[in-house]
């Protein structure tokens, strides 16, 4: 235990004064800290609203920024192209559904697309009946949603003349059509809110994925380098392989834990400070109910730790830190594959997968916390789950001992990960 | 202290390295364990040290199963390595609290080793920044922190100049006048002569030969002389001897300056003095030859690990 101590704070000394580690740390806690409180310092309600608890802005002023709006639109008017033979399509609707956008009469199919080839309008329409339209775009945007818009458009088209062949008022027909639009109603979630709750956990899904490769590589660097130093055979003369590794991977579980909580805990601090100047913008991300952080942090503890040992005994079978990569593909494909069913399954988090998934060790730590945050589960369910993570933990650190001291003194070629495994299992 | 390892046996997968090993070490006298590239010594000491466990055999202290983690050690490994960004005291002091020491005492114990080996200017310097020279020997000093009661030296003399080598020739004489187990490994014979008083030799996983240095060295002498004549070249004085005296001896090694003779069984010293005298061969030099470490060791593994006399 002694030794283990001295192991643990000769490494933890290690990271704290690495200079990286240290600027990475502070800079990113205090400058993602600092852009929580930029609503404070600048106006932002263009992004995020208007802030609750601020006093209401006159309506001159309201106006004000409305025709403000109106004019930087108008300012950024694109050109589009209508080929309408058959004359259905509305000018004054055209204006309604596309604001902002200057129209123009086209004379032919052809003259639309080359117009939008030559890049002189950015779109073009050419309707060739009440129910169907070609669109003509160059480069199609992400978010484009003109084909929609068009085809509502023409939706409303068709309804307007309906009712002008049958003397039938719009305005009454669409009210009974649209009574949704009408209904009042008050929501009461009494169990999860899924919506609300899956940024977070998707975030967070993602931050233990980046947690578990990038601090497991720098256990494993650390193991190699002292192979390839040759400094591994006085340390593993000098103490137990358990003592080394254990210290090894729990300082570098602690580095980790503390960068990711420093920078975590000031954009979470931060935020809770400011989030009235926010608005609640991000809300979805940042205002994380604490039973959820618990989970996370239990559960990634774990799984960070269970991934490190293994890490470090992946180290330990390499000779050179260029080969880290090639001899722990396999481990960062279990990881991927991992994070991978975990991400698909967010949305189906009562499944039968990421159930399964939350039982198993090297699963556990992110599809237990993504059903703690937003499905259904039950107080045994988590304990299982956490006995079973702990167990494991323990086990991956004490193969992973064996590993370690298997492959510390072999030098050359990279021992292929599931040789070790299987020979110091037979071994047992 | 008698530190006595007994039949050991390793094997690596199917193959076994060692095939019984057995010698003893006694405080205060310094062990040679010599032996050819893979011959076995590294996994011995290995053992000794703890780092491979043996499949049959055992280690005894005084007696008594030899627990390595009872025991203080100090093991100066071939492989040479410590941290090149750390600082001399940074390192020294966590090895030696690796080995249970407490702080201030670890701090203590390297200021005076590296006193010692006159490197003590660089205590804070960072390991990258010095000679090899001087980092041999911090890593000297990172084997003696300790105050090991137990010595394992694995070439102890590559990379240092003369005067480096003087230093540490002086601290291995003053480990064992301590009275400290010293096993000494080197491929320089010359300083095991001068230091180790028994040796033993391992070719192929097996104890090819062991004993008192002085002993072997007078039992591979018998019978061996050495001859050079006033009016013979070397070379010439061979052909001389094996055409003129070949019922008396026969020759062994040429040498730069004389030839190295062995008389044969039932030939007295006597017996060739008078047939030389027959020949007209002018003794200039004729007495017992001394053979030294590196002929006794050539001839005992030189040729693929068989026996072989000395040439």
């Amino acid at each position: 235990m002694k030794q283990f101590i001295t192991v643990l704070k000769f490494e933890l000394a290690n990271y704290i004064k690495n200079r990286t580690y240290m600027v990475t740390t502070i800079l990113m806690a205090v400058v993602l800290g600092a852009l929580m409180f930029l609503p404070r310092v600048l106006d932002l309600t263009g992004l995020v609203g208007e802030s609750q608890g601020s006093v209401a802005v006159e309506e001159s002023v309201l106006e004000e920024q409305e025709e403000q709006v109106n004019e930087e639109e108008s300012s950024q008017t694109e050109t589009y192209l209508l080929f309408d033979p058959n004359e259905i399509v509305n000018q004054e609707l055209l204006e309604q559904y596309f604001p902002g956008v200057m129209w123009q009469e086209a004379e032919s199919e052809e003259e639309i697309r080359t117009a939008v080839e030559q890049q002189n309008a950015l779109a073009g329409f050419c309707v060739t009946a009440e129910d169907h339209f070609t669109y003509y775009v160059f480069n199609k945007s992400m978010t484009s949603g003109d084909t929609e818009i068009f085809s509502e458009l023409l939706g409303l088209v068709k309804q307007l003349n309906y009712c002008e062949e049958h003397d039938l008022n719009f305005e009454e027909v669409s009210q009974v059509f649209q009574f949704a639009d009408q209904v009042q109603y008050e929501e009461e979630i009494l169990g999860k809110d899924m919506v609300s709750n899956y940024f977070y956990c998707y975030a967070f899904v993602i931050l233990i994925f980046m947690m578990i490769i990038m601090y497991g590589v720098m256990i494993a660097t650390s193991v190699t380098t002292e192979k390839s130093n040759r400094s591994i055979e006085v340390l593993v003369t000098s103490t137990s392989s358990n003592s080394l590794i254990f210290g090894k991977v729990i300082a570098g579980a602690i580095a980790g834990i503390c960068q990711v909580g420093i920078i975590l805990g000031a954009i979470l601090l931060s935020y809770q400070i400011n989030r009235e100047a926010w608005n609640g913008f991000l809300d979805s991300y940042l205002n994380i109910p604490i039973d959820v952080l618990v989970t996370f942090a239990l559960f990634g503890i774990g799984g960070y730790l269970f991934y490190a040992f293994l890490y470090g005994a992946v180290g330990a079978l390499v000779s050179k830190t260029e080969d880290i990569n090639k001899s722990s593909s396999g481990l960062q494909m279990v990881i991927m594959i991992v994070y991978f069913v975990v991400l698909v399954q967010l949305m189906n988090v009562d499944g039968i997968v990421i159930k399964v998934a939350s039982f198993l060790p090297f699963s556990s730590y992110s599809a237990m916390f993504a059903r703690v945050a937003m499905g259904n589960v039950e107080m045994w369910e988590i304990i299982v789950s956490f006995i079973i993570l702990v167990v494991s933990v323990v086990a991956a650190g004490l193969i992973g001992a064996k590993i370690y001291r298997m492959g510390t003194l072999r030098y050359g070629n990279p021992v292929k990960f599931s040789h070790a495994l299987k020979s110091v299992l037979r071994k047992e | 202290m008698k530190l006595e390892v007994k039949e050991i046996r390793k094997s690596f997968g199917d193959t076994e390295i060692l095939h019984g090993i057995t010698f003893e070490v006694e405080s205060g006298v310094a062990l040679g364990l010599l032996g050819r590239n893979g011959a076995g010594k590294t996994t011995t000491i290995r053992i000794l040290m703890d780092v491979f466990k043996a499949n049959e055999g055992k280690i005894l202290l005084d007696g008594a199963v030899f627990d390595r983690k009872e025991h203080q050690i100090g093991y100066l490994p071939e492989e040479r390595g410590l941290y090149p960004k750390k600082t001399v005291q940074e390192q020294l002091i966590y090895l030696a609290m690796l080995r249970g020491m407490k702080k201030k005492e670890a701090a203590e114990n390297t200021k005076k080793w590296l006193k010692r080996l006159e490197v003590d200017q660089y205590l804070n310097r960072k390991l990258e920044t010095l000679s090899k020279g001087n980092q041999q020997k911090v890593q000297l000093a990172s084997t003696l922190v300790c105050d090991p009661e137990i010595v394992i030296l694995d070439e102890p003399f590559s990379g240092l100049d003369p005067v480096n080598s003087q230093i540490l020739k002086d601290v291995v004489k003053e480990l064992i006048e301590q009275g400290k187990i010293v096993i000494f490994s080197s491929h320089q014979m010359s300083y095991v002569e001068e230091f180790c008083d028994n040796i033993v030799i391992i070719d192929h996983g097996e104890v090819a030969l062991k004993g008192r240095l002085q002993e072997i060295k007078r039992e591979y002498g018998r019978h061996l002389y050495i001859l050079n004549a006033e009016n013979y070249e070397v070379s010439e004085l061979k052909n001389k001897c094996e055409k003129e005296l070949a019922d008396y001896m026969v020759v062994q090694e040429l040498k730069k300056e004389f030839l190295v003779l062995k008389l044969k069984e039932k030939v007295g010293q006597e017996d060739f003095l008078n047939a030389i005298l027959h020949t007209d061969i002018i003794i200039d030099v004729f007495g017992n030859y001394k053979p030294s470490l590196n002929d006794i060791f050539v001839a005992r593994v030189g040729n693929d690990g068989t026996e072989g006399e000395i040439k």
